[in-house]
């Protein structure tokens, strides 16, 4: 699966392979020991936040399933 | 406004489907994602896991729509967040568009819960809201975007399976790899000696 910010797509596989393994291994078992994959996901978020930024993608503070609730106008 | 709700059981224990669930992308059923990014991920003081993350889609909108809603680019952002529970059993996705926003809002929850009479497997409820802004035919798109997402929801479902497959034969393959390199140094100490 790529990344929305295509220099990202290999940090993206380094962090979803460490966290899959995690999240299947430890954390869906009870295991409450500490995430190993904080790095990886530190460099693939640089790449990203800036991805983001660059292509314009209106993130951030939406709210789900609100009846009122206003959307920002994109 | 239309609302739209399904439920669905996955004949698989919760911690399969949630694995899954949670590698959906990609997929044979579903080309139009084209991209998923984890924008923020946390546990939180009670041990659940919060993730948000944006979903890229492209999708092949017909030539008339495009010069009537006038848009050239088809690419569709989604924003997701969601709340993995381990101890409760339970996984809900809510995600929403942030793309188009002046013209439609379409709201998705996803809720993945072991059965309450069987834990070998697994109930998803599902719900839309759809909301097209601002034109007469907002009843009838609404209608349209709602049978879309139903027969998404099937390809969903059957994502789900492949996704299922998939990891079945990976963790079938590493045993089988593990069990061939015992067998030849056990094959090579009885013909040594």
């Amino acid at each position: 699966m790529n990344s929305v910010g295509e220099a990202c797509t290999d940090l993206k596989r380094d962090y979803d392979q460490c966290f899959n393994r995690w999240f299947a291994d430890k954390f869906l078992k009870g295991d409450r020991s500490g995430d190993p994959c904080t790095e990886t996901f530190r460099e693939y978020q640089r790449c990203v936040q800036k991805a983001i930024r660059e292509k314009d993608i209106p993130v951030d503070g939406v709210e789900f399933m609100g009846p009122n609730k206003d959307k920002p106008e994109s | 406004m239309k609302i739209w709700a399904s439920e669905h059981i996955f004949n698989h224990p919760w911690e399969t489907v949630t694995k899954a669930a949670m590698q959906k992308y990609p997929n044979p059923m579903n080309p139009g994602v084209f991209g998923v990014d984890v924008l923020d991920r946390s546990v939180d003081t009670e041990g659940r896991l919060h993730s948000t993350r944006l979903l890229s889609t492209e999708w092949g909108l017909p030539a008339m729509a495009k010069s009537l809603i006038g848009v050239t680019r088809t690419c569709t952002y989604v924003q997701e967040h969601s709340v993995v529970d381990p101890r409760e059993k339970s996984f809900e996705l809510k995600s929403t568009n942030i793309s188009f926003t002046n013209l439609v809002s379409v709201d998705e929850k996803l809720t993945y819960k072991p059965h309450p009479q069987d834990p070998e497997k697994t109930v998803l409820t599902q719900e839309a809201l759809i909301s097209v802004k601002g034109i007469s035919l907002s009843s009838y798109l609404e209608g349209l975007m709602a049978k879309t997402i139903s027969t998404n929801a099937g390809k969903g479902r059957e994502a789900m399976e492949w996704v299922i497959r998939r990891l079945n034969t990976e963790i079938e393959e590493l045993a089988a790899t593990a069990r061939g390199t015992l067998r030849a140094p056990m094959a090579a100490a009885v013909t040594d000696k």
